[in-house]
């Protein structure tokens, strides 16, 4: 990974990776559709810089030209690795806000609601004394 | 074996000119140090306490911003060996559950999800009541006035009454709303004929004390941006300050040094550049979680203590529980907004916390509703629990199954188990790895009890059944969480007996006169519920009894 972030050529190669992690289809968009290997990627390392080093030696590697077969090894044979890859894509992606709008997510917005007036649970509480027993006494 | 560090630091000057002796010196200024701090400043008491972390303020949060849930990962990580903060310890050792913890000012009440649960009655006589492990000294009635002091304190909202738990002074506000979550897990239990009750929460459901009321982000345990999720910088600190406690951050404690009749003399610590000072007090009391005290004390040998401070027992470090946590999530069709918060306990369940003789385990479990937040952590959820289809169910285009399923259709009925205590469940100094400052960190040894599978195997169980009840159509099960959730206790047990305990009834250390431990190591047994508001009630206890017993307090020369 160079000082700025990711370079062209590891962008590129992240793009085919992250689109075997996250394909098109069921209405939504594959990874790279959304820009994951552009700004998303980046914001995602800037939140978490610990993957940058690890994801970086992952786009460099030779094998990684044949993204399927690649992703596929890293699930079954290096955990640790997947791990990084499968973060940083996933995390990305749930960054977009064109994936936010499909799913239907605002974000962790504030969503007050009043405590005034009674609860509507009050009658299945009721039940819930009416029934137990009580608590265990101790000597 | 000479106390090299204390001395070279005296012989250095350091010390009395530098920093004046204090009446109390408190080592950790999360639940229990908090606490102390502010009882005892406000009597009157010259108290400094020592924080290895710094003090965290609401633009810290990254709560508000749209990488939220991406903090979790290396920032806002509730892992100390994922967050990797220069005041952090890295903890080492091949646990079946190894400890989350935060270092800075308010300790692990940072990042806590705010559950607000006194212990049952039943859980302070184990031994009497079921054969196993220990009595407390102390029963719920020695706790029932500090229980509800510190729910005012800490703005608790709840409903009282609940029939499982003795009778109980109303919370300071009512319940934050149980949500759509809450709701339909609840009609799952009223079907069964379950207990259940509206979960009670450090969080103010409306404006009260140092709080504002919650907006129900959803973002508790990486920091609430609206301050509306007790913890310590809020709730105590304010108050510790202006009756004139000191509070030194980056401060990490290398040593309780003794005088020549064996009393604490203070604490050395180092600073941020690694100068070391050498604080001295009249009583020093560590407040540093289950593990950090532990370690500090087994940092602490001498000639008179070879084994560690305090350790005449034997079992400084020893007895470690934790509680073990799975979870049962619940996808149904109908949706319930289920990435809103707060993300503390929606309602929760006692229906399994106690010993039933048909059972094949001993003691029980507590049960607490929660959303699943947003969507990297319900496609988390989906994936960890279908883990063993293989990649084809998880990835390419089936990736989308797992949000479209289960974002915002879910809620996650977390169930955690009384862990026994075992004397081979402890914590150890690494002799190999080191934290930032070169003092060796502390290593985990830790393995799951058969008594605790057991108690998860079936509880989970009845789990699955509960959401069925409340309208799942299918249910995420996840194994045994291997980071846990950040409940350590026992590792400096109170007891009656000097060869059974390391501290008595009023956490008084039975080998160093004026060392007292009050947080979760000084737990004899852990019950089901989550420790912090008994943490804090027995440190205000112990502070109050500090107070009245000033006058025979023994100090060092």
């Amino acid at each position: 990974m160079s000082a700025g972030g990711l370079a062209g050529s590891q962008r590129a190669v992240l793009a085919c990776l992250a689109d075997v992690l996250i394909a098109q289809g069921r209405g939504m968009p594959a990874a790279s559709a959304v820009g994951v290997p552009g700004e998303l990627i980046d914001r995602c390392l800037e939140v978490a810089p610990v993957l940058g080093a690890p994801l970086g030696a992952l786009l460099d590697e030779p094998a990684a030209d044949a993204p399927e077969e690649f992703v596929r090894q890293l699930a079954a044979r290096r955990p640790d690795d997947f791990a990084v890859l499968s973060t940083a894509v996933v995390g990305a992606y749930y960054l977009s806000g064109e994936v936010r709008d499909l799913i239907g997510y605002p974000g962790q917005q504030p969503s007050p609601l009043s405590v005034a007036g009674e609860p509507d649970y009050l009658d299945m509480l009721e039940r819930v004394y009416e029934r137990h027993p009580g608590y265990r006494e101790a000597p | 074996m000479a106390a090299t560090r204390a001395d070279r630091v005296q012989r250095a000057g350091a010390g009395s000119g530098e920093n004046p002796v204090a009446d109390v010196l408190i080592v950790g200024s999360g639940a229990s140090g908090s606490v102390a701090a502010t009882r005892l400043a406000g009597a009157g008491f010259d108290v400094v306490c020592l924080e290895q972390g710094d003090w965290v303020h609401p633009a810290d949060y990254m709560s508000a911003t749209p990488e939220a849930e991406l903090a979790w990962v290396q920032r806002w990580s509730p892992d100390p060996n994922a967050r990797r903060s220069p005041a952090d310890y890295p903890l080492t050792g091949d646990a079946d559950i190894r400890p989350v913890m935060y270092n800075g000012v308010g300790g692990g009440l940072v990042q806590w999800a705010a559950m607000w649960q006194p212990m049952l009655a039943s859980d302070f006589r184990v031994r009497s009541l079921d054969g196993v492990a220990d009595d407390w000294p102390i029963g719920w009635a020695d706790l029932a006035v500090p229980y509800a002091e510190v729910a005012h304190d800490m703005s608790v909202s709840g409903l009282a009454g609940d029939p499982a738990l003795p009778d109980m002074d109303a919370y300071p506000n009512p319940p934050v709303s149980i949500g759509k979550i809450g709701e339909v897990a609840a009609r799952g239990m009223d079907r069964l004929g379950w207990h259940w009750w509206p979960g009670a929460n450090a969080i103010a459901s409306r404006r009260h004390g140092a709080l504002q009321a919650c907006q129900r982000r959803g973002t508790c345990m990486t920091g609430c941006p609206e301050n509306a999720k007790a913890t310590p910088s809020l709730t105590h600190w304010p108050a510790a300050l202006a009756a004139g406690a000191r509070l030194v951050t980056g401060a990490r404690v290398a040593e309780i040094p003794l005088d020549e009749r064996g009393r604490a003399l203070g604490a050395v610590f180092l600073d941020g550049d690694g100068a070391e000072h050498l604080q001295r007090a009249s009583v020093v009391i560590l407040a540093a979680n289950a593990v950090g005290t532990a370690r500090l004390l087994l940092l602490s040998r001498s000639a008179r203590f070879p084994d560690g401070l305090a350790n005449s027992s034997g079992l400084v470090g020893r007895r470690l529980m934790q509680h073990p946590y799975r979870t049962v999530t619940a996808v149904c069709e109908e949706p319930l907004d289920s990435w809103q918060g707060p993300w503390g306990q929606s309602i929760y369940s006692l229906e399994f916390a106690e010993t039933h003789l048909d059972r094949d385990f001993v003691r029980g479990a507590k049960w607490m509703v929660m959303p699943h937040g947003g969507p990297m952590f319900a496609v988390a959820e989906y994936h960890e629990a279908h883990r063993h289809e293989g990649f084809e169910a998880l990835w390419g285009e089936n990736f989308h199954r797992a949000a479209a399923e289960v974002f915002g259709h879910s809620f996650t009925w977390g169930i955690q188990v009384e862990d026994l205590p075992e004397e081979h469940n402890r914590v150890v100094l690494d002799p190999d790895i080191s934290d930032t400052s070169g003092l060796p960190t502390a290593r985990i040894e830790y393995r799951l009890s058969e008594n605790s599978r057991r108690m998860l195997d079936f509880n989970v169980a009845r789990g699955v059944e509960a959401a069925e009840a409340a309208g799942a159509t299918s249910t995420l099960v996840r194994d045994i969480w291997p980071t846990g959730v950040g409940h350590v206790l026992g590792t400096t047990r109170m007891g009656d007996d000097p060869a059974t305990s390391v501290v008595d009834r009023w956490c008084r250390s039975h080998d160093v006169s004026n060392l007292y431990v009050i947080d979760g190591g000084v737990f004899v047994t852990g019950g089901s519920a989550n420790p912090t508001a008994t943490i804090m009630a027995n440190a205000l206890r112990v502070s109050e009894h500090m107070i009245e017993t000033r006058a025979t307090q023994e100090v060092p020369l």
